[in-house]
């Protein structure tokens, strides 16, 4: 097993690498883009004095390369800062309720504001079992619905499976999902009141955001899952099972379908990662789910620097683990790839 | 089997007939004249109706709010697709809307082509530094979901058409960066270049002038799908509040507009989605049709 570990360190060091460059990249960008988080944080009433106060206080005004070996310090012992504007208690902290929108006993009532601030980690770890709910839902149901008809189309090219999986597939990845949830939204709760959705009381909201999910994500399962079968049925093991007399199905089950899993696995790193994380970001949003995705879109519309970066390494550690972990299934399927 | 990867060997040799050879399959499919019909049906309205139709598109009108689609009762021809909130043609908005949309995510396509290709042959054929710096910038940008990144950048930065089409090339670009640099990398080792490289040609003549014409045309019809995912996001941007800014019709902008009427009428929200589903439509058809004609061709070589 010492190769396992050799490739687990390797992939471990690269992928802390991707991580810091993600970090640096989305840390400068909102550095750099015009907008300021303290204007907003303290809203357009205060005095320019006060606003430039609070940004030495929170450091925003030093070289961003400092900036960031001091965030990336405070990051490795876990310290993600704190949210500029989510209160402990959960309840934003705006323009007015922190500061009144006045300008005037600003220094009190910032401290007082500054001590009830929620940590990232907090907010993260607040949202993220209604997201992890969510975006397992969302996959469940994407695989119910891609794989019987991926396989099928697999297996029966140019026959009516395979044209109704590429019909699907067209028409699945053609609706917007934003634009699905609003037609969900007003044709199954407004109109007929089957399911519930927008917010969360419980668990029949899930539903709904995960159908969404599921329609954005099924074609792409659905078209790898019928082109790897496809090609797998071209190769030699096959004849060569037919020759050695070994029943269809055991061709089929045994050979094929393991062969074809390994595409499938690299499709599940890359592509379906990266779906998921940008579905579930939108999807929160429509249905106002109260999840990580939620709170990001808030928090970038707000400017929120420490949400934001904490959400995206978050987003990006996933990603990279979900890489390593592909890669290490698929040697273990197939010993031939070697790391 | 063997003719089949006989004659799409010889094929790929030259790189126009595979292109050639690659249309007339895909036209023989009804998926992709379907999708092309509907495609110019659309377009030809998009860039017709506008210009002629009494209407405009920024125009309030209050004696006509709420109007319903000529479908529903109360409907009208006047109002094909119905008006929105402010007396304002759905139709005409939703046309312009294309406008802006398919011509945001056509130009972001094109360019991320560019780049991310010339970007993939140097990485590929150079190799070295230049290709470790270029692949670990990729993986980074991969990394970040395009909505974050999207946000970041449009909500602080004035969104306008340019803007809206950096962020797509920005987010769009690896991708072709990875998949030419994988085939590069491999072509790289074929006989021709290294006949030329014994000829004595440039490094940037092979790359520019042998190795790009070769491997770029199956990638372009590729990036037709492309087309269609950008739209989407170009939607989704104004959706969220952070593409292309009202009054100006979006598909984005107009349902996000419309957003607040969903439960009374409905047809407001919907309406320009029906417009936007419809174009993806026809594009997934033909870029779909023509992946799967590539397929055909390639099968057995790839």
């Amino acid at each position: 097993m010492a190769f396992v570990l050799t490739f687990l360190i390797r992939r471990l060091a690269q992928g802390v690498v991707i991580v810091l460059l993600v970090t640096f990249l989305i840390f400068t960008l909102l550095r750099v883009i015009p907008g300021d988080p303290v204007r907003i944080m303290l809203g357009p009433a205060t005095t320019q004095a006060v606003v430039e106060a609070r940004a030495q206080e929170l450091g925003l005004r030093d070289s961003i390369p400092e900036q960031f070996v001091r965030y990336i310090a405070k990051a490795v012992q876990g310290d993600f800062g704190e949210s500029y504007f989510i209160g402990e208690t959960g309840i934003a902290l705006t323009a007015q309720n922190v500061v009144g929108g006045k300008g005037q006993d600003t220094a009190t009532e910032q401290r007082e504001a500054k001590m009830t601030r929620a940590g990232v980690l907090k907010v993260i770890a607040d949202g993220l079992p209604y997201t992890l709910m969510l975006a397992g839902m969302g996959l469940l149901f994407t695989l119910l619905m891609a794989v019987p008809l991926g396989i099928a189309a697999g297996l029966n090219q140019e026959k009516w499976q395979d044209r109704l999986a590429f019909f699907i597939g067209s028409v699945f990845i053609s609706l917007p999902n934003f634009w699905l949830a609003l037609v969900l939204i007003l044709l199954i709760t407004a109109r007929a009141g089957l399911l519930p959705s927008i917010g969360y009381k419980g668990f029949g909201y899930v539903i709904l955001p995960a159908i969404v999910l599921a329609v954005e994500l099924a074609p792409i399962i659905i078209r790898g899952l019928s082109m790897s079968i496809a090609q797998a049925l071209q190769a030699g093991y096959v004849s060569g099972g037919i020759v050695r007399g070994l029943p269809w199905r055991q061709i089929i089950v045994r050979h094929v379908l393991r062969n074809s899993s390994i595409p499938m696995l690299n499709l599940f790193g890359v592509q379906i990662g990266g779906l998921l994380l940008g579905g579930v970001f939108v999807t929160e949003f429509v249905f106002d789910y109260p999840g990580v995705g939620r709170s990001t879109v808030q928090a970038v519309l707000q400017r929120d620097f420490p949400v934001i970066q904490g959400v995206a390494i978050l987003a990006a550690s996933i990603l990279v683990l979900a890489n390593i972990m592909v890669d290490l299934a698929s040697t273990f399927i197939d010993r031939r790839l070697k790391f | 089997m063997a003719a089949e990867t006989g004659t799409s060997s010889a094929a790929r040799g030259r790189g126009e007939s595979v292109t050639r050879r690659m249309f007339r399959l895909a036209w023989e499919m009804t998926s992709f004249k379907i999708g092309l019909g509907v495609f110019i049906v659309l377009v030809g309205a998009a860039i017709i109706w506008p210009e002629l139709s009494p209407y405009d598109p920024m125009k309030i009108s209050v004696r006509e709010r709420f109007l319903p689609p000529i479908f529903l009762e109360g409907g009208t021809w006047a109002h094909i697709a119905g008006t929105d909130q402010l007396g304002r043609d759905l139709f005409v908005r939703s046309l312009v809307g294309l406008r802006n949309g398919l011509g945001i995510a056509a130009a972001a396509v094109a360019i991320m082509f560019v780049v991310g290709c010339a970007l993939g042959v140097i990485s590929g054929y150079w190799g070295r530094w230049v290709d470790i710096i270029l692949m670990r910038i990729t993986d980074a940008q991969l990394s970040i979901p395009v909505i974050v990144l999207a946000i970041t950048i449009l909500s602080v930065s004035r969104p306008n058409p340019f803007t809206v089409t950096a962020v797509l090339v920005l987010a769009g670009w690896p991708i072709y960066a990875r998949v030419v640099r994988s085939i590069a990398l491999a072509e790289r080792e074929r006989e021709y270049v290294r006949g030329a490289k014994i000829l004595g040609a440039s490094d940037l003549r092979i790359a520019a002038l042998m190795i790009s014409p070769n491997i770029l045309p199956p990638i372009a019809f590729v990036a037709v799908l492309d087309i269609a995912r950008m739209m989407i996001f170009e939607a989704l941007f104004g959706f969220l509040g952070i593409g292309i800014q009202p009054p100006t019709p979006t598909f984005g902008n107009i349902i996000a507009d419309g957003y607040k009427y969903l439960v009374n009428s409905w047809w407001i929200p919907t309406m320009p989605g029906v417009f936007l589903i419809l174009t993806l439509i026809s594009i997934n058809l033909m870029g779909a049709s023509l992946e799967r004609a590539r397929n055909k061709l390639f099968k057995g070589i790839v």
